[in-house]
């Protein structure tokens, strides 16, 4: 008891009124470590002439990545994030772009249907892939072999050419619309998936092209996008509102189907958590992106959404980089929100070190003798040793300017200290205080002019606001009848009380129209009680 | 029968000689503190009434010190003299009128009696004349009369001054004046070299523009300080220099001057100057000077002592005590002084840096409520298993206290606002529920609003820690019934459900929830959350509370009472039409009545069958309390005797002063089952408590856990009796019984090196018998050839220890 100052009263500083505390729970592993990809400071948010139709990564490093928009595909470096070289040779407006599995050449439909093939250092075109009638929407290069691609297109059509000769060698016909979409299989590089607007996955192998497709899945939805997952067995196909996943290898089964999104899924991608450690670590996730304005991230193992983010505009396209350092996606009106998680480099560093030298003998520690400047500052820095029984300062109360002006009784310098410190809370817990003093409305006859233009100033933003209207309402009111000669003689306060009466009119036809809607609804609840 | 909750200030206290005890006027006894642990060590009982005053015989030698005598006096009409550290009582003076102030000024300036025969020792009572007051209601009431203690009788016919109001005395720290303060007035008076019944007084007044509230001597100096209603100190420099000439020259404070120039003076007062000091914004509660004079020492309403440099009227200031003062006292060890507060504390101070070394609360005393909020002021309530009572206190604290043993617990911080002393009450908390278990408190704080803006009223939830047995706040609901004020809160008996009613026409039921535990939080939010909210036409509920067994829950509408379903929030039934809004509601244990008390003109105890809905007898009597058993069939009310009886019984005058009655009563029986006679019983509480068996022998005996009745005035003195006529027992062990006065003081060697620690012999020897070499270690370490054996430095030493007999560490 003699150690506590119990008799000895606390200060408090004047604290505002506890906020509800927000349901959510705290983040999840997994969901911190989609929000640690960041819009990097240095580099401004990227705005693209029209709409981002795709996104790809290159398979090499560094994993530069190719957007689409307008009669471009600009392909950005993925150190910087910045564009690093525009292609244009497109007659119209470029789709699909895709890098080769060596990440040097890069093919890209447009509407007028052509597929242009083209070295990504020198920007120079290098084939015409013509063929198509109408516009191409996809193109794909297998994932190992280099000398083939296939296209689909609003012709319903998808063709497997032979990129050298610059020949189509197969026509797989089977879809009765547009195709939109389609995915190579990771696994085997002769076949391959296409999806079309006539709700159909057409599975295609090239090895039995004559008899058309191999499967055929139905989504229910024109279906906008469909990739195979890593292990080559299952596919994700995006339509409607929905993301399904099938089981290919088990006869085009559907697993699960998420639609959790508001709008049409746009696109869809496979993401990876690329952390070292963690139970989720090096586990695969389907990134789906909508035109509500959501990403979410799907958990196929568990069938779980792990985790989903809000941008402002329509979502198109989503791409992720194989090293899971960067996460790009393409709006409808040329903005690209561009991801990047910093990556702790010096972990193989380290490891280089330690593997090159061997045991290495550590120096001898010298002893500290009063001749070191170190000696003087021996043990300041001492951490605790676990164990150590540590004693803690006990803990500053945080007092504020307008809490040392309260407890010297001068309460207007307090208010206006409180008004110019522009925290609503603080403001308002100020004002609740001097209630409690009784001495607000004396602080409000005491304001001079430009205190009292700052008090009307916060009172308009404020007073309508539901958690403080309780108080600035009624305070409102006050400051108007007490202050009416000073607002009268002044042309800066008439347009303050001028704003003031405009946010009170809003007000009120708000209200009204939730009374309206209160009217509405209310005899629907009497009825709905009575059953 | 156990009392406690005595105010600890209502009359100064006093240090013993040693400064190690501080007697403190509680009540009917005197309670005797040590400084040094601030725990109670003994206690004087014999006065019958309030004890006012108490005197430590001072030691004249340095030998006497230890001599533990002093005088007390007590509105019983008798002064009595003890031997506190025994204590025993000695001597017992009767003088028949009730005495509000006591001083021996000899006492203090006593010189070392050299002649055999002591002289008699007088001192000064501050008496009411009763049968005068009887006579002529109207003439003052208040007498300064002079009483022989060595004869035992009052000086025949002295009556020194006669006063509208008894006053206190204040006498001299040199034992040559006293004084006392009458309206805007100081009268004081010298008291006489050699004292006898029939000395002449000299004495002088000292004029003042405001009402005096206290004043004091200066120890040595001809000084006196007065405080004003105003906050002004008045310090009079050599008063009465004409009045009392023939003392000591020397004394007289500072070169005597003209008596043209007497800065400051009245005309015709008798003082040489007075200045005026003015810090204090409310009245001047506390002056007193220091024991060398350097100092004066002041204090009021804001809860700041301030220090005065005599001479330079520089101040110092100990600041947030956190209640008005009321009175400081030095000790003889000049280290130590003590200063009381408003709030029941007596705090220790450390005397140069005016730190607080340890203080001694006594249960809060009931603050001011402003009148707007009268109805919704509910100060107290009873823990039924824990034996404590929790207490709103004016610091927006709940302090819990222990009825049992008479000390405080804990407190708990109910609002963070800073208290401002001496402002009007604007925030407070205005009701507290306990859980029938005790683990859940709820408290309801009010902010007044000013001018109709910035009202407030929150709802909070506290729950207690298993181990730590202290409240943490767990759910805080700001206007739980919009701006209406909340009339009561009740808690399920079984579950984590609660209710509250409000004037504003509605009920709400809280319940609290659990949320799911998350992978990285230690502990599981919870929360109370509103679970249904009812109402019944509109009308303000008044009061509410559970059933027993928890399945019906009964709000009393005004002056109907409605019965819930609380589950289903379903409304049950509606009983009674009373002719006043219904305040208490209880069901009465486990039987299927419910108890409602209804205030107003036409106030009404009634008694409702559960099982027919409709009432089975009521009384028109004027309740303040109404408590129930938990498991048996009976309840207790509080009731306040009607003015008309209360006027005719003290004509009787068997039982004087008390205003209420307790009640006990058998459900089915309208014959209460006893009666007891109380005071002070407006605003006051009552409840059944559950003491449970404390020490082990007690529940090895099987003796059950017995139910008292716990009756608590408006002051907040308690009192627990058997309801049923039964003895006590003596669970309640006193632990201050156990608290010797602190270990003796160490000297010598003791004080720097502390205590050589004492060896036991006895057991020694006993372990050395004992002792057998187990293990011959010299037979082994030199074994082996001479290469393989260790190092010689290494073998030395081992060899060496193995001829040592070792002694076996002894585990103390």
């Amino acid at each position: 008891m003699a150690e506590n100052k119990t008799a000895i009263a606390k200060t408090f500083p004047v604290k505002p009124k506890l906020k509800p505390a927000s349901n959510k729970s705290t983040p999840t592993p997994e969901s911190k470590y989609w929000k640690s990809f960041k819009q990097p400071k240095e580099t401004p948010t990227q705005t693209l002439i029209s709409s981002i139709t795709s996104l790809s990564f290159s398979p090499t490093q560094p994993h530069d990545f190719a957007a689409t928009h307008s009669a471009t595909v600009t392909i950005f470096s993925a150190q910087t994030l910045e564009p690093k070289s525009t292609i244009a040779a497109f007659s119209d407006t470029a789709t699909s772009a895709i890098f080769r599995s060596d990440g040097r050449l890069l093919a890209a439909g447009d509407l007028s249907g052509s597929v242009r093939i083209f070295d990504v250092k020198s920007r120079v075109p290098l084939r015409h892939l013509r063929g198509h009638s109408r516009p191409v929407r996809v193109v794909r290069y297998p994932k190992a072999d280099k000398l083939h691609l296939f296209s689909g297109g609003d012709d319903a059509i998808v063709k497997y050419w032979d990129v050298t000769t610059e020949t189509q060698i197969f026509d797989l016909i089977g879809h009765k619309d547009y195709v939109r979409c389609g995915d190579v299989c990771p696994v085997n590089d002769d076949m391959f998936v296409s999806g079309s607007y006539d709700h159909k996955i057409k599975l295609w192998d090239i090895r039995v092209s004559s008899s058309g497709s191999v499967m055929e899945i139905n989504h229910g939805k024109p279906v906008e996008d469909v990739i195979y997952l890593p292990s080559g067995g299952l596919i994700a196909t995006a339509g409607g509102n929905s993301v399904k996943i099938w089981d290919v290898i088990g006869g085009g089964r559907l697993l699960h189907s998420m639609e959790s999104h508001n709008k049409t899924v746009t696109s869809i991608c496979v993401g990876k958590i690329g952390k070292e450690s963690g139970e989720e670590a090096q586990q695969y996730r389907v990134l789906s992106v909508s035109l509500d304005g959501y990403m979410k991230v799907f958990d196929y193992a568990k069938f779980k959404i792990t985790h989903s983010m809000r941008f402002p505009n329509p979502l198109l396209s989503i791409g992720f980089s194989p090293d899971c350092s960067t996460r790009v996606i393409g709006t409808s009106n040329g903005t690209l929100y561009v991801g990047k998680r910093k990556v702790k480099e010096n972990i193989e560093g380290e490891l280089g070190e330690f593997s090159g030298f061997g045991a290495v003998e550590e120096a001898p520690k010298r002893a500290l003798r009063p001749s070191y400047f170190r000696y003087f500052h021996r043990g300041q820095n001492e951490k605790p040793v676990e164990g150590d029984y540590l004693i803690m300062r006990p803990k500053k109360v945080k007092v504020a300017e307008h809490d040392k002006l309260l407890k010297k009784f001068r309460h207007k310098e307090a208010l206006v200290s409180a008004l110019n410190g522009k925290n609503p809370e603080n403001i308002v817990a100020v004002m609740e205080e001097l209630v409690a003093r009784k001495k607000l409305l004396k602080c409000v006859s005491n304001l001079d002019t430009e205190e009292i233009g700052l008090l009307l100033r916060f009172l308009q933003r404020y007073s309508t606001t539901p958690r403080y209207a309780g108080l600035l309402m009624g305070l409102a009111k006050k400051v108007v009848e007490m202050r009416a000669e000073d607002v009268r003689g002044s042309e800066e306060l008439r347009g303050h009380i001028r704003n003031l009466k405009r946010t009170v009119e809003e007000e009120i036809r708000l209200q009204q129209s939730l009374q309206e809607i209160q009217g509405i609804i209310s005899p629907l609840l009497r009825i709905a009680a009575r059953r | 029968m156990i009392r406690g909750g005595k105010s600890f200030v209502s009359s100064p206290p006093a240090f013993s000689n040693d400064a190690k005890k501080l007697l403190v006027c509680t009540g009917n006894t005197v309670s005797i503190f040590s400084t040094s642990t601030g725990l109670q060590i003994t206690e004087l009982g014999g006065h019958t009434a309030l004890v006012t005053s108490v005197i430590v015989v001072p030691a004249s030698t340095p030998a006497s010190k230890i001599l533990c005598y002093c005088w007390t006096a007590s509105l019983d009409g008798t002064i009595r003299y003890w031997d506190f550290s025994v204590p025993e009582l000695m001597k017992t003076i009767n003088i028949r009128f009730p005495i509000h102030s006591m001083v021996i000024p000899e006492l203090s300036g006593q010189q070392p009696e050299s002649n055999d025969k002591p002289p008699h020792l007088f001192a000064y009572l501050s008496a009411v004349d009763v049968k005068e007051q009887e006579h002529r209601p109207n003439a003052s009431s208040g007498q300064i009369r002079k009483c022989n203690l060595t004869e035992s009788r009052l000086a025949g016919g002295v009556i020194l001054a006669e006063t509208w109001k008894p006053e206190i005395i204040t006498s001299s720290p040199s034992g040559k004046y006293f004084g006392i303060r009458d309206k805007r007035k100081l009268r004081i008076w010298e008291v006489p070299t050699k004292d006898s019944a029939r000395a002449v007084y000299k004495k002088i007044t000292l004029h003042h523009t405001k009402s005096f509230t206290t004043f004091a001597f200066h120890p040595t100096h001809r000084i006196l300080a007065a405080g004003d209603v105003t906050g002004r100190i008045l310090i009079w420099r050599s008063f009465g220099r004409r009045t009392f000439s023939d003392c000591d020259p020397i004394i007289n404070g500072g070169p005597s001057t003209n008596d043209d120039e007497r800065p400051g003076g009245r005309r015709d007062d008798d003082a040489d100057s007075c200045s005026t000091w003015h810090w204090h914004s409310a009245e001047v509660k506390v002056l007193f000077f220091s024991s060398d004079g350097a100092y004066l020492y002041s204090g009021g309403k804001e809860g700041v002592l301030v220090v005065w440099q005599l001479d330079t009227g520089k101040k110092r200031f100990l600041p947030r005590i956190g209640s008005p003062l009321l009175y400081y006292l030095n000790s003889p060890d000049p280290s130590l002084s003590s200063i009381s507060c408003a709030d029941n504390q007596i705090h220790f101070l450390k005397m140069p840096s005016m730190e607080i070394l340890k203080s001694i609360s006594g249960i809060k005393l009931p603050g001011s409520v402003p009148e707007v909020c009268k109805g919704l002021y509910s100060g107290f309530v009873f823990d039924y298993t824990g034996g404590q009572v929790a207490v709103c206190a004016e610091n927006y604290c709940i302090q819990l206290y222990s009825l049992l043993d008479d000390c405080e617990v804990s407190e708990v911080q109910v609002c963070e606002r800073n208290l401002q002393l001496g402002d009007e009450v604007t925030v407070m908390v205005n009701l507290v529920a306990l859980s029938l278990d005790g683990s859940t408190m709820s408290t309801i704080e009010t902010r007044l609003p000013e001018d109709g803006i910035g009202g407030l009223v929150s709802l909070k939830f506290w729950t207690c820690g298993s181990q730590t047995k202290e409240f943490s706040l767990s759910t805080v609901i700001y206007e739980p019934h919009r701006d209406a004020g909340v009339s009561g809160i009740g808690f399920h008996p079984t579950r984590h459900m609660a209710v509250s009613s409000s004037y504003g026409g509605d009920f709400k039921i809280w319940v609290r929830s659990h949320e799911v535990l998350q992978k990285d939080q230690m502990l599981p939010m919870t929360g109370w959350t509103c679970h249904a909210v009812g109402s019944y036409k509109k009308k303000p509920m008044t009061a509410a509370t559970f059933s027993a067994d928890g399945s019906v829950l009964a709000v009393a509408a005004e002056t109907v009472i409605t019965l819930w379903d609380p589950q289903r929030n379903v409304l049950v039934a509606v009983i009674g039409e009373s002719i006043e809004p219904i305040v208490t509601l209880s069901f009465v244990g486990k039987s299927d009545y419910l108890v409602s008390a209804s205030q107003g003109s036409n106030s009404q105890v009634s008694v409702w069958s559960m099982s027919k809905l409709c009432a089975s007898w009521s009384y028109k009597l004027h309740t303040e309390a109404v408590a129930s058993t938990v498991d048996d069939s009976c309840f207790a009310v509080l009731a306040l005797l009607p003015k008309s009886s209360k006027s005719m019984e003290s004509n009787e005058n068997t039982i004087q002063g008390t205003d209420g009655v307790i009640l006990l009563f058998n459900v089915g029986d309208p014959v209460p089952a006893s009666t007891w006679f109380v005071r002070k019983a407006k605003g006051g509480g009552l409840a059944f408590i559950k003491i449970s068996p404390r020490s082990p022998e007690d529940i090895t005996d099987g003796k059950p856990g017995q139910t008292l009745l716990a009756y608590i005035n408006d002051d907040h003195e308690y009192v627990l009796f058997s309801p049923y006529g039964e003895q006590v027992h003596d669970y309640v062990t006193h632990p201050r019984s156990h608290f010797g006065i602190d270990e003796t003081e160490q000297f010598g060697y003791a004080t720097i090196y502390g205590e050589l620690p004492e060896f036991n012999l006895k057991r020694n020897q006993t372990t050395e018998v004992s002792f057998v070499p187990s293990e011959r270690p010299w037979e082994t370490i030199f074994s082996g050839s001479s290469h393989n054996l260790p190092p010689l430095t290494k073998l030395c030493s081992m060899f060496l220890e193995s001829l040592l007999e070792k002694r076996t560490a002894i585990v103390e």
